[in-house]
Order: C-alpha cells, then structure tokens, then sequence
C-alpha cells in the first residue's frame, strides 16, 4: 500500500498536464477540475483514515532505500494537511467558474491552480530536504504563473515583488541544504535528523539551522520578513488569494514545524525562545497591519501574519499542549483564511470596490453573505465554539505551562484586535441604511456561496466537534515530540 | 436542566420561519412561552430544603471541556431572575415594538441571549462558562446594533463589544491558568483546590484576569463606558441585557470566585474599591444626564458598583445583602426601564428637559415609577424592598476589619446614595410633575396601552411583596445563594426596624442631604456640567480606538512602503544579524586547513577573474558591458565546474548561460539603459554593509560547514551501486533518472509551469493589443 | 582551495545583494543571476574539490568526486534557468505596462 504516498502529488499533476491541453475549452475544463480535485480529496481521505489506522506511510522511490533514494512519508501530520490541502482545492475549484474572470481563465488557470496543490501536497509529504525545495520550488512557479494572470499593471508590480523576494529566499535554501550537507552529509530528512543527534546539534549546526529557518520564515511571512505578502496576496483574484492565503504561508510554516520539531531540537533554549519572541512580533505588527487599512482584501492578508504568529508559538513552546494547539491551529488557519478571502473576494464583487470607506448598508441585499462573515469573524479570532478556540485554548495553555505569561497576554489581545479588524468590515461595511451606497444595482452571487458554506460549516464542525479530531492532533504532537519515531520508521532500525 | 438552557437556542433556529409564515400575529407570543415554561421549571425548586444539583453531557471530555451544570443557590436566583424578566420584557416588547420591525431577528438575538445567559450561571465548566460568556457579548452587540442604520447604535455595540470581549478573552487567560495550576476544568473542584491555587505564583495575574473578566461586564468604572452607550437599543434589550441580567454576569463571577478568593487580601481591596468608586461616580454621574435611558443607565452602574463592593467586603452580612439586592435591582430597576421605555413610546421622547406634568395624563405610569424610584432611592418605607437591601448594605460597610479603606467606605457609601436619592428624585419629579410643555413633545401623551403595562405592573408588585413579607423569599430562596457564595452566611431574619442604629441614620442623611439637594437643584446645575468634564473616560476610549487606527496605519506605512529595497534590506539585515549572532551565541565557526584541494594557478587566476567581474556587475553602466561582465562570471562558474571534475554540469551550466544570455540580450534590448547609480552616499554605504555582511556571514558558514565534515556522505553508496543497481556508469546520470528521478521530474515540471506563466504573460499582452 | 571557493561564492553573493538593492530593474535582474551563480558555487564546494576523478564509474578507479552535489547543483540549474526566464518576461512587461524601470516609482499605493 505505500504506493499510496505517491497519489496526492501524481494526481494533482496529471490532471494539471490534461488540462493544459483543454485549455481553451473553459466549461471542460472547470468540469474536469472539479472532477479531479473531488478525485483528490476521495484520495487524500483515504489516506487519512489508512494513515491513522495503520500508521505512516513510506515509500521509497525507485526503490531506493532511505536514505538514499527519495523517500515520501505520509505521517500523521502529513496526511492531515494533505487532506486539508485537498479540502481548500475542492472549494477553491467549484468557487472558481463563478467569479466572472472567464477572461483569465483560459490563461492556464486550472493548470496552474493543479500544479500548485501538487507542490504543496509534495512539499507536505517529501522526507527529502532537497526535494522539499524542489516542490517548494513547484509551488511557488505555479504561484508566480497565477499571480500574473490578467496582467494589470499593479499585479505586474506586485508580482515583480513577490517573484524577486522568493527567488532570494530559493537561492539561500539550497544554499543552506549545501551547507548542511557538508556537515552531515545527507540530504534525507530523518538521516539529517539522525545525525545531528548523534553530534548534538554542535558547532555550526544551529547557525545553518537558523539560516534554514529564515528561509521557511520568510515563505510562511513571520515577523520580521513578511513584507511581501499584503500586498502581493490582495492583487490576484480571489480564488489565488486564497489559494497564497490558505497554503502558501502554511508550507513554510510547515516546513518550520517539522524541521524544528525533528532536526534541530537540541538547543531549544537558543532556537525555540527566538521563536517565541517572532511569535509575540508577528502577532502585534500583522494585526496592526490589519487595523492599519480601510481595503477589505488587506484586512484579511495582514491578518495570515498574526495566525502564523501563534502557530510558531507552539512550535517554540514545543510541549504536548502547545504543538497540539499549533496543529490545530494551522488545520484551522488553513480553513478559515480561505473561507475569508472567498468571502471578502464577494464582498468585493458585488460592493465593486474593497474600499471600506465606500461602503455601507449591504446587509439589505446581501443578509446571508453578512451572517458568514459575522461567523467567520469569530471563527477567525477564536471565540468559542469555534475551531479557532481549541487551538488558541492548547497554545495558550501550553504556553502558560512553560511559563510564558507575556506571550500569552499578547496572545489574548490580538484575538480581541483581529476581532476588531474583521468587525469592523461588517460594521462599515454591512451595517447602515439601504441607501448608503446610492443607486445599488444587485449582482448575481451564484455558485459563489456554496463553497464558502462549507469552509465555515468545516470550521464550525472543528470547532463544536473537537472530540473527534483533539485526540488525532494530540497523538501527532506527541508523535513530533519524539523524532526517533520519525527516524526510525524511516530508516527502519 | 440542560434541555432548559438549550431551549431558546433550539426555538431560535424556528423562528425566522414563524415571522415569515404568521405575519399579523406578533412572533412575540410565540417567543413567550418559552422564559415562562422555564421559569416554571425552575420555580419549583425554590424551598428551605433545597439542594445543589449537578448535570452533566460531555461535549470535549478528552480537553475537559464539558457541559456541566451545576444548580446550586447562586445560579437558581440568577436562572430565576433571566427567565421571570425574560419572560416579562418578552411580553412588554409585544407591545412596544411594532410588527413592521424585522421581529425575526429581535427574537433570535434575544433567544440567543437567554441560552447564553441561561449557560453563563449554569456551567460548573470554565470553558463552557466562557462560551456562554462570549455568546452573551455577541447577543448583546446584535441587540445593541438592532436599529443598525442609527451611526449611535453601530458605535455603542461596537464600543460594548470591544470592551466586554477585551474583558471575556482576559478571563479566559485566568482560567486557562486556573485549569493549569489546578488540572481541572471544574469550578465546584478548584475550590476544594483553594490553597493550591492561594499559594500559586500566578495567583496575582489570576486575580486580575478574572476581574478584569467581571469588571468590564458588569460595567464597573472604569469599564463603565459602554453601558450608556448600550442604550440605544430597544428598550426592553435595555431592561433585560442591560440592567437585570447581563450586566450581573461580572457579579455572578466574582460570587462564583469568592470562596476562592475572598481570603486574598487583594481580592477585598479591589473589589471594595472598584465597587465603591463605581457606586459614587455612577449616581453622580446619573445627575448630570438628561437622558432617561442614560440616567438609568449610569443609576445600573451605581447599584452594580454597591452590589460589587459587598461582594468585596466578603462578610456575612455583605454577602447576604449584595444577594437580596440583585434581586431587588432586578425589580425595580426593570420596573423603570419599562416605564421609560413607555414614556418614550407614548411621548416621542426621553429627554427629561421636555417632559414634565405627565402624573395626569398617564397616571398609572406614575404610580409605577413612583414604587421604581422610591425603592431606587431606599426611601424608608416598609413596602419598597429597596430600602431593606440598602439599609443592610450600610450595615455591611460598618464593622469591616480596620484599614485605611474601610475607614473610609462608610463615607463613600453614603455619599453615592445620596447621589442614587437625588437622580431617582428628579426622574420622578422631572417626568411628572413640573410644567406642563406638551406643545415640545413630539406625540402627544397619553397613557399606555395595558398590554405594555402588565410587566411593570408584575416588577412592581414584586417591589412590594419582598418589601412586605421579605420572608417570603428569605430562607427558601436567598439563604441558600447567599451560602453558595460564603459558606458561613447563617439564617437572620430581615426586618423594617433595626432600632436607632448606625444604618439607620445613614438612612436618614441619605434622604436629607439627598432632599436638600434635590430643592436647590437649580444651584448645582454649573456643578454638575463642569465636573468631571474632561476627565471622561469616554474620551480614552474614543482617543484610544481612533489612535489604534492612526497609529497603525502610520506604523504599518512606514515599513510598508512598498519598497523591494527597504523590504530585501530589512528581510537581509535581520537575516544577517539573528544568524550571525547565533553563529557567536553556540560557538559556531571552525575552520580546517586539513582535506583540502591545492591550490593552483590555474585556479586562482580563474577565481579572480570571476571576483573582478562580478565586482565589475556594480559597477557597469553599459548594457551589452554588463551582460559581458555578467557571461564571464557564469562561463567562469562552467570552468571551476571543468577543472573540479563535474562534466555534467559544466556542460548543462554552458548550455544555461549560453540561453540566459540570449534571453538576457533580449530583454535588455527592451529595457531602458543602465544609468549611473543616483543613491546618496550613504544608501550605497548601508547597501554595501548589508551586501558585504551577507556575503561574509555564507562564506564563514560554508567553511565552518566544511570544516566540520563528521560523517561519511551517502554518496559513498551512489558510487557503489550505481551500476550495479541503477545499470548505469555515469553515476551523476543515475542519481538524477533514479535515485533522486522524482526531483528531475519536478524540475522538468518547474520548467513547464514557467513556460505556462510566460505563455500567459505574452498572450495577455497581445489580447490586451487587440482590445 | 575550498576556502577560497567560499570566500568567491560569499563575494557573489554579496555583489549579487548589491544589485538587488538597486533601483533599476535591470541590475536587480544581474543581481538574481549572480546570486545562483553563488548558491550553485556553494553547493559545489560543501561536496569534496577534486580528490577524484569525474563520478563516471571506470575500471580501476576508485577515487571520485561526490557525485551528489553534482546532482543538485544540476536540478538547482535547470530551476534557476526557469525562474530567470520568467523574472525576465515579467521584468521587461512591468517596464512596459508600467513606463519605468525604476522600483522606487514601483510602490503603489493603498487602495488598488
């Protein structure tokens, strides 16, 4: 069966290299793309359920053993994401057809879009930290192929932007890969992990793992290196926004996670403070970045910064409690974040404007599209019952555990600012009279809302139905706190 | 009893299709039934024997997060209390709003609100507590921003948002570190944990969180703020949310924590304190108002603020009376925001300046207020319950253990009831009596229409039973809620005469002072305008919200400035300072001299040339020059790869650099020419720092790097089976088709999807030529 | 050798971070070329310098060069090729739709 591991990237990639040939054809080829992004998801859950029930999956590929060949794990952690990867490309694929950019669509969209849940999902299962940037590498082409699509002059300059800030972050990535090659001489994840251990992490090993840090750091846009995302994430449509939203910034927060849960793990008084510290950063600059703006789009790009935030806390906490929280957190993040920028891609449409300013009294045409976003406001900030609140409960008791009682102060407060800052969009926004915005001309909201629905029913279900997901994410933690297990199952000693 | 408190959720969900199907019945008497039949429910456990009960439905077991409800005294007065006046305001807002309103969202929010509530006093569990908790905010916020097209309703629900959220998330983080400290989600088993807790470290920070939870709830100063502003909604919100029960939630907190606290020294200085300020400045406060939603607003804060302190002195006698007066504010409290709301409806205003000489015209609304405000006020007269809590209250200040403060609350409580004496005088008065000026009035008075005045009328008489026979609801009822929250409280009998003692004569200077002040109002006036003036703390809260937006945007617009050199520097400095100052921190940096290749001219000379060169990159002004500079640091790169033994890639670099360059040529062709560098000599200087820096900090981690080679590579085994497994000689080849065949089958991908992205760039351009 | 191989490579980095804090586009697009001529540098010199012959398996040999970073740097080629190409499409359309070359005029504004 661990042929299984190789599905959730296979797919995706053959399904892309089909549609560059329907690329003309639009009905087919939103057709197909939802046929195979459902084909993916049907894929992804039964590799969820197969993992869970007996355990991960390795496949060594070309039969090369570990270290040497490539090897793809499907863990826990892994399929998780995977599966949730798989969630977000379902709703982004049936979203998609409906938000009246036919013209961008025979651009290579759906090729595009395919390709890039390829490298997320490989980037997510690789056990390879070469391969890893070679999917990172996957990923982030296919997001500089979707970020251009329309060809605006702004989205030309942000583009630009987001394309250079990346490709220096690429470079110091193998740059760092070398590095820790000549020191360890491996490039496969467990093997590297194996061997730091066996040194203890002496020497030079935490400067490189630093350098690899900054790397992950500035893809997942953590204080002080997320200068690019704002507003290269608002540019694009709202089904590419997001896409960034949703699993660009969580594939570097991965990569984080699983580096610094299983390589670097032994000078955590160094490595994991510092990651305390950004933690607290992020939080307060990317939820000042929220407050800073009246555009809706920014509102929801700047508030990835503060949720990143707090799912390195965990990773710096590093205790059962607080890596379980960032998991569930992340799972959440993913979710919600793109639940949000489908949503506010609507409010955008049908206001004709992201200006906050200009709007108002939308509540009198569109009451359902006002309700999701009042939800996802509370989702979003952590209230309970929702998913967000089982995630910031396990961090911030985590954190508190361990001592941390500033990180958790800070915590708390932005949960209350990112409450502001999305309120604030329904307040101005929806709120006021029906004549607020002048003469309102009505626009069809077809086939728009469905998948918002189901990304916050999701969010709901996490939340109110903790029970059956808490114990999964707590056995990962616990999987992640122990590397032997990672490393042995790997190498198979 | 949960079933209870799920209920009006449950009915909530039905409603929005009730009030579209029955149009012209009210979807109120629909909503009714539903406080009613639970306060029938829990009616019934009112008795002298009663005994807590606990229930409970697991809901996250594994985070201990799970529906335990725990009836005990405390929660049934307060269950008592949501569902009677629930049920009551329900009824009164069948007549006060109108059919045309949207009623559907109304009734859900205020549904909503019961279950919330219901929960908020019913959960043993703190997160589940904190869950209703929260509910009750939002509910809260809806209702306040009801007539949402009012800019002072959007601005009053957001600013009670704000502030109730703030205070929900900080209890939040106090019971997080309660459920730490102790390792239990249960209220009922953290106080048999007490001294655990009381020897914490955090037992401080624990204390403060949960306050600030309570204070900002129950709108105590300086939290206060947004109660006023909550008046913009409907009236019966106001009477419900806003003054009977809501608001008592941060009561209901700090009486659920007092057996756990109240031997901290700090819990008693700062409930005392906050409770007592809150009781003077709100009654003060309630005199300048013109308003008469605000001055019962600003009236609420007081009592809230007199029920807190009791809590605070954490006596016997306090704790009884701060129980007994819940009760009683919810009486006659309620009973005036009713009547306020009536003479809204029927005179089309409330400001106190307009009316006057009303006692005639709708008399029964008179007789009304007069039992709300005189209870209010504790005149002392033998059928206004009112009078019986306040005298027991100014008992409770007295005897209290010698400190500079509680030499002092005697005082203090007695100057925010005369306070409390003068605004429930001229609320009366100012309303019905005084000169008539109709022709002000936007409709004209007449009295209310019956069905609008049974719920007062219910509260009133309410006002009057406990005043007459406070027996009634004494040992069966209060005793047991005033022992859930002091286990010593024993059973006294309440009375109208004490004799002459000390309470008595607080009284009496009460209603003195208070009658003297109320005579020579017109005195006072200038007085009450001026102070506190700028001191409001209305003004914080505008500057602060208003700051928060500028300050933001002015601290965000400074480093995102959409600059990719201020964005690479920062991203680079940052970089470059973290990673090499833990490179110092862990004692980084080796450097070996062993195992090294030789050095030969050859070599060398190719490294210079390449040095020079990409120096020169800097440097050049010149198009075709700089693409020249630029092909000899690549071609250079092929050469190393030459004379180090790595064919394969030489070639494939020669191949690359051959194409970049053509593609190079090409695009420069297009792109405007290179002009000399017009930067400040101080930007080249930071530039140049970063780049060099940067540049140092890899090269010290490559040697250190290789300087610290501990183990054998894999490559090792590449050379030993790449023919004998992989079938192939060149074991570069093999390792890319085979052992790493996945990598070369993304790269190819790599190199796809760019050629998709420029294929869409290109293609935009033309279509857009075409346009 | 090695040494003097890092201490090139760090030199085109630092050149290469040079141009990129450039206005012009144009030299940011010579400083993404340096800059992979760097990392590819790097990786070359993390595997051994010359203590073999080419990694092409022949009898009697049993002294080679480490293949592995060959391997990447050969990957990490191919990738950086692909992404200068676009970076080069994309430099020369922003220059075109947006009538400069210079990022500092590139900013944007707010609300766009």
């Amino acid at each position: 069966m661990s042929n299984l591991a190789v599905l959730p990237i296979i797919i995706p990639l053959i399904s892309a290299i089909i549609l560059i040939f329907f690329n003309s054809k639009v009905t087919i080829s939103r057709g197909l793309t939802k046929l195979f992004s459902l084909i993916s998801l049907g894929v992804a859950g039964y590799i969820f359920w197969y993992v869970l029930e007996n355990g991960t999956i390795i496949l060594e590929t070309g039969g090369w053993a570990a270290p040497y060949g490539i090897i793809l794990v499907v863990d826990s952690l892994a399929a998780i994401l995977v599966l949730t990867t798989n969630i977000i490309a379902v709703a982004c694929a049936f979203y998609a057809p409906h938000t009246g950019l036919q013209k961008r669509e025979n651009f290579y969209f759906y090729p595009l879009f395919l390709f890039l849940i390829t490298g997320v999902s490989g980037a997510f299962i690789t056990g390879d930290l070469f391969n890893l940037f070679v999917f990172f590498e996957v990923l982030l082409m296919a997001s500089y192929g979707l970020i251009v699509l329309g060809g605006d002059k702004v989205q030309l300059r942000e583009s630009l932007k987001y394309l250079l800030i990346n490709l220096f972050s690429s470079m110091l990535f193998v740059t760092a890969i070398a590095f820790l090659y000549a020191v360890v001489g491996t490039v496969n994840m467990a093997h590297i992990a194996e061997r730091v251990q066996e040194v203890e992490q002496q020497g030079i090993l935490t400067a490189i793992g630093i350098l690899l840090f900054f790397v992950f750091a500035t893809k997942a846009a953590l204080f002080p290196l997320y200068y690019w995302l704002p507003k290269s994430y608002v540019v694009p449509n709202p089904v590419v926004s997001a896409l960034f939203g949703a699993l660009l910034t969580k594939v570097g927060i991965y990569s984080i996670l699983r580096v610094f849960s299983l390589i670097f793990v032994y000078n955590i008084e160094l490595t994991h403070e510092l990651f305390i510290w950004i933690a607290g950063l992020s939080m307060i600059f990317g939820v000042i970045g929220a407050l800073s703006t009246n555009n809706i789009k920014l509102i929801i790009a700047y508030n990835i910064i503060p949720a990143i935030g707090f799912i390195i806390l965990g990773i710096g906490v590093l205790n059962q409690d607080a890596l379980s929280g960032s998991i569930y957190y992340l799972v959440h993040d993913m979710i919600i974040k793109s639940a949000l920028f489908l949503l506010v891609g609507v409010v955008a449409y049908v206001a004709g404007t992201s200006d906050l300013r200009k709007m108002g009294g939308l509540i009198h045409y569109y009451p359902f599209l006002g309700w999701m976003l009042f939800v996802a406001a509370f989702v979003l900030a952590g209230i309970p019952p929702f998913s967000g609140f089982i995630g910031k409960l396990l961090l911030l008791k985590g954190a508190f555990a361990d001592g941390e009682v500033v990180i958790v102060i800070i915590g708390l407060l932005t949960s209350l600012l990112i409450l502001y800052s999305i309120m604030k969009i329904f307040i101005n926004g929806f709120w006021g009279d029906k004549d607020t915005m002048g003469e309102f001309k009505k626009k069809s909201t077809k086939g728009l809302y469905t998948p918002i629905v189901f990304l916050l029913a999701l969010s709901v279900i996490l939340g109110v139905g903790a029970e059956y997901f808490y114990p999964i994410v707590d056995s990962v933690a616990a999987y992640l706190l122990d590397p032997d297990i990672y490393i042995d199952s790997v190498l198979k000693e | 009893m949960i079933f209870a408190v799920l209920i009006p959720l449950l009915i909530a969900c039905f409603i929005p299709f009730i009030s579209k199907i029955k149009h012209k019945i009210h979807t109120g008497y629909f909503v009714f039934f539903v406080p009613f039949l639970i306060f029938l429910y829990f009616i019934q456990f009112i008795g002298e024997g009663f005994n807590p009960i606990r229930q409970t439905v697991n809901w996250i077991p594994s985070l201990g997060i799970n529906f335990d409800f725990y009836l005990d005294g405390l929660s049934l007065l307060f269950v008592l209390l949501i569902s009677g006046i629930g049920a009551l305001v329900v009824l009164y807002s069948i007549f006060y709003l109108d059919n045309q309103e949207r009623l559907g969202h109304f009734y859900v929010y205020l549904l909503m609100f019961m279950t919330a509530m219901l929960g908020v006093v019913l959960s043993d569990n703190i997160f589940v507590l904190y869950t209703f908790w929260e509910l009750t905010s939002i509910s809260s916020f809806l209702l306040i921003g009801y007539w949402h097209f009012k800019e002072r309703s959007r601005y009053g629900a957001l600013k009670s948002m704000i502030i109730t959220i703030f205070g929900g998330l900080s209890m939040f983080g106090g019971f997080i570190l309660l459920s730490v400290i102790t390792g239990t989600t249960s209220i009922q088993e953290m106080i048999t944990q007490t001294d655990v807790i009381l020897a914490s470290d955090y037992l401080p920070l624990i204390l403060g969180f949960i306050l600030l939870g309570a204070f900002t709830k129950s709108a105590q100063f300086p939290f206060h703020i947004w109660l006023p502003d909550a008046m913009e909604a409907p009236t019966p919100v106001s009477a419900y949310l806003h003054s009977a029960t809501m608001v008592k939630a941060g009561i209901f907190l700090v009486a659920r924590f007092s057996p756990i606290f109240s031997t901290y020294e700090w819990f008693f200085i700062i409930v005392s304190l906050v409770g007592i300020i809150t009781l003077c400045w709100g009654s003060y406060m309630a005199v300048r108002q013109t308003d008469l939603k605000a001055i019962l607003a600003f009236s609420t804060i007081s009592q809230l603020g007199m029920i807190m302190a009791m809590l605070g002195f954490g006596t016997q006698a306090a704790v009884f009376a701060a129980v007994f007066h819940i009760l009683n504010h919810a009486t006659f409290k309620g009973s005036l925001f009713m009547v306020a709301g009536i003479i809204d409806h029927e005179t089309g205003t409330r400001d106190i300046r307009k009316l006057g000489g009303l006692l005639t015209l709708m008399p029964m609304t008179a007789t009304l207020a007069l039992f709300g405000t005189f209870s209010m006020a504790g005149v002392p007269l033998p059928f206004l319950n009112g009078f019986y809590s306040k005298e027991l209250f100014f008992g409770s200040t007295l005897g209290l253990e010698a400190n500079a403060l509680s030499q002092a609350i005697p005082y203090l409580a007695v100057l925010g009831s005369i306070f409390t004496f003068v605004y429930s005088m001229y609320f009366f008065f100012g309303v019905f009596t005084g000169p008539k000026q109709f022709k002000l009035l936007p409709k004209k008075p007449h009295e209310a229409p019956i069905g609008m005045l049974i719920s007062p009328i219910v509260l009133v008489i309410g006002v009057v039973v406990i005043g007459l026979f406070p027996s009634l609801v004494n040992a069966p009822f209060l005793l047991h809620a005033a022992e859930a929250v002091n286990s010593a409280v024993e059973f006294e009998q309440i009375s109208f005469w004490h004799g002459f003692k000390t309470p008595l004569f607080m009284s009496l200077a009460v209603v003195g002072i208070g009658t003297l002040l109320v005579l020579t109002r017109k005195k006072w006036n200038s007085v009450y305008t001026v102070l506190p003036g700028k001191l409001s703390f209305n003004k914080v809260y505008d500057k602060l919200l208003e700051k928060i937006d500028t300050y933001s945007a002015n601290i965000t617009n400074y480093y995102m400035n959409g600059s990719l050199k201020t964005y690479m520097s920062l991203i680079l400095g940052t970089t470059l300072v973290v990673t090499f100052s833990f490179m110092l921190l862990t004692d980084g940096f080796t450097m070996k001299f062993d195992n090294l290749a030789d050095i030969t001219i050859l070599e060398l000379s190719v490294v210079l040339i390449m040095i020079i060169a990409a120096i020169a990159t800097v440097f050049m002004n010149h198009n075709v020059a700089a693409i020249l500079v630029l092909g000899v640091v690549g071609f250079g790169v092929a050469i190393l790869f030459v004379i180090y033994r790595a064919p394969d890639i030489a070639l494939t670099q020669l191949v690359v650099e051959t194409i970049s360059v053509a593609l190079f040529l090409l695009c420069f062709y297009h792109l405007p020419k290179l002009k000399k560098s017009t930067d400040s000599a101080r930007t080249k200087l930071v530039n140049a720092t970063i780049a060099v820096g940067f540049g140092a900090l890899m090269t010290v981690i490559g040697i250190s790097a290789h300087s610290s080679n501990w183990f054998d590579s894999i490559s090792e085994y590449f050379l030993e089976t790449s023919y004998t497994l992989g079938g192939g000689d060149n074991v570069v080849n093999v390792i890319l088709v085979d052992m790493r065949g996945l990598d070369t089958l993304f790269e190819i991908a790599v190199l796809g999807i760019a050629a998709l992205a420029i294929i869409g760039l290109i293609k935009h351009k033309k279509k857009k030529g075409a346009e | 050798m090695e040494i003097i191989i890092s201490v090139l490579a760090g030199i085109l980095f630092a050149t290469a971070i040079y141009n990129i804090l450039q206005k012009q586009l144009l030299r940011i697009v010579i400083g993404t070329a340096l800059l992979s001529h760097g990392a590819h540098l790097f990786i070359f010199t993390m595997g051994k310098l010359k203590t073999g012959q080419p990694p092409v398996l022949t009898e009697g040999v049993t002294d080679y060069t480490d293949p592995l970073p060959q391997a990447l740097i050969l990957t990490s080629i191919v990738i950086s090729f692909g992404v200068t190409s676009l970076l080069l499409v994309l430099a020369y359309r922003t220059t075109k739709e947006n009538n400069t070359d210079n990022m500092e005029q590139l900013r944007g504004g707010e609300n766009e």
